[in-house]
């Protein structure tokens, strides 16, 4: 069995939690922090740790405004976060047709 | 063994995909103030007599608007109190899918408002009970398409719109000739469907939330 696709998955995406946030940010253009943190039952620290390790490595992005005069922070996935995201899912999928073979 | 976990991480992602598409405001308030404006305008069209077509087509159309009105400021009041943007895009998804069967429905009530006379193959339109069970089953269409981003059992709402109001309606066409006093059936209908089961399904709601909530 070749463990190249295994190998090849990005690391900042593999873990649960953050592979979590990726997913919901994937199927939507944006969510708010509150929306994210209610959806996966997370406290707010665990939360924005992770999405402090995902910006830092550019896969989300960070809007903090202002909306009705309460504070708003929004995530998004940015472009390199779309592509290591297709990319984490290709590998998935090669894994799995590789051990059906 | 790792093509199981690559499998079940990809199920994983496929679950809170769907689940970040999901409308997940409480819905339990909206059904009940729904289901109240529902059965007081039931029973106050029937208490004042409102017959004519075009009356009563005016008059519920008052109340749809009003329900309407009632309802998005309930939704605005969550997402303000959650900290949300009110106009999401999974709020953007149920109002796409809720519009075309509304839409419908709202052209065909301006034909029956239009044409005061019995429609061609109709009969007139609250006699013959056609106009709101028409809304009833339309409504329950927007329902149901709803459903597919809402959670908990909606399209099941939606569906027992549907069937009530094709049954009736059914019923209704092999019956026999329209009776002029039918015009309180159309408001007791409006009442049973928009109010009644708004009520039902609220109370359902409100009651399977909290647990929810508290669990």
């Amino acid at each position: 069995m070749n463990p190249e696709p295994f190998l090849q998955l990005d690391r900042v995406i593999h873990e649960k939690g953050r592979l979590a946030i990726m997913s919901m940010l994937a199927a939507s253009p944006e969510l708010s922090f509150t929306e994210m943190r209610d959806a996966l039952s997370m406290t707010d620290g665990n939360l924005t740790t992770h999405i402090r390790t995902l910006q830092e490595s550019g896969y989300v992005s960070v809007t903090k405004s202002f909306h009705n005069n309460r504070p708003l922070t929004t995530c998004a996935l940015t472009t390199a976060g779309k592509k290591a995201f297709t990319n984490y899912i290709n590998l998935l999928e090669q894994i799995i047709r590789q051990n059906r073979r | 063994m790792e093509s199981n976990w690559a499998a079940e991480h990809l199920q994983v992602i496929r679950t809170l995909m769907e689940r970040s598409a999901l409308y997940r405001r409480a819905l339990a308030p909206i059904m009940i103030f729904n289901g109240v404006i529902g059965i007081v305008a039931a029973a106050l069209g029937w208490r004042l007599r409102i017959c004519p077509p075009q009356a009563f087509i005016i008059y519920w159309a008052a109340v749809a608007v009003a329900a309407m009105a009632g309802s998005f400021l309930l939704v605005r009041r969550q997402a303000l109190r959650d900290s949300e943007p009110f106009w999401s895009p999974p709020t953007r998804r149920v109002m796409q899918a809720l519009l075309p069967p509304l839409a419908a429905g709202s052209m065909i009530t301006a034909g029956a408002f239009l044409r005061q006379a019995p429609v061609h193959g109709l009969g007139p339109p609250l006699t013959e009970l056609w106009l709101p069970l028409s809304w009833v089953v339309l409504y329950g269409c927007a329902i149901h398409a709803a459903g597919f981003f809402m959670p908990r059992g909606m399209k099941l709402f939606g569906w027992a719109f549907i069937l009530g109001g094709c049954v009736l309606l059914a019923a209704e066409l092999a019956g026999q000739s329209a009776q002029p006093q039918h015009f309180l059936y159309s408001h007791a209908i409006m009442g049973f469907f928009f109010g009644g089961l708004h009520l039902a399904y609220g109370g359902y709601l409100y009651f399977t939330e909290q647990r929810r909530n508290a669990a």
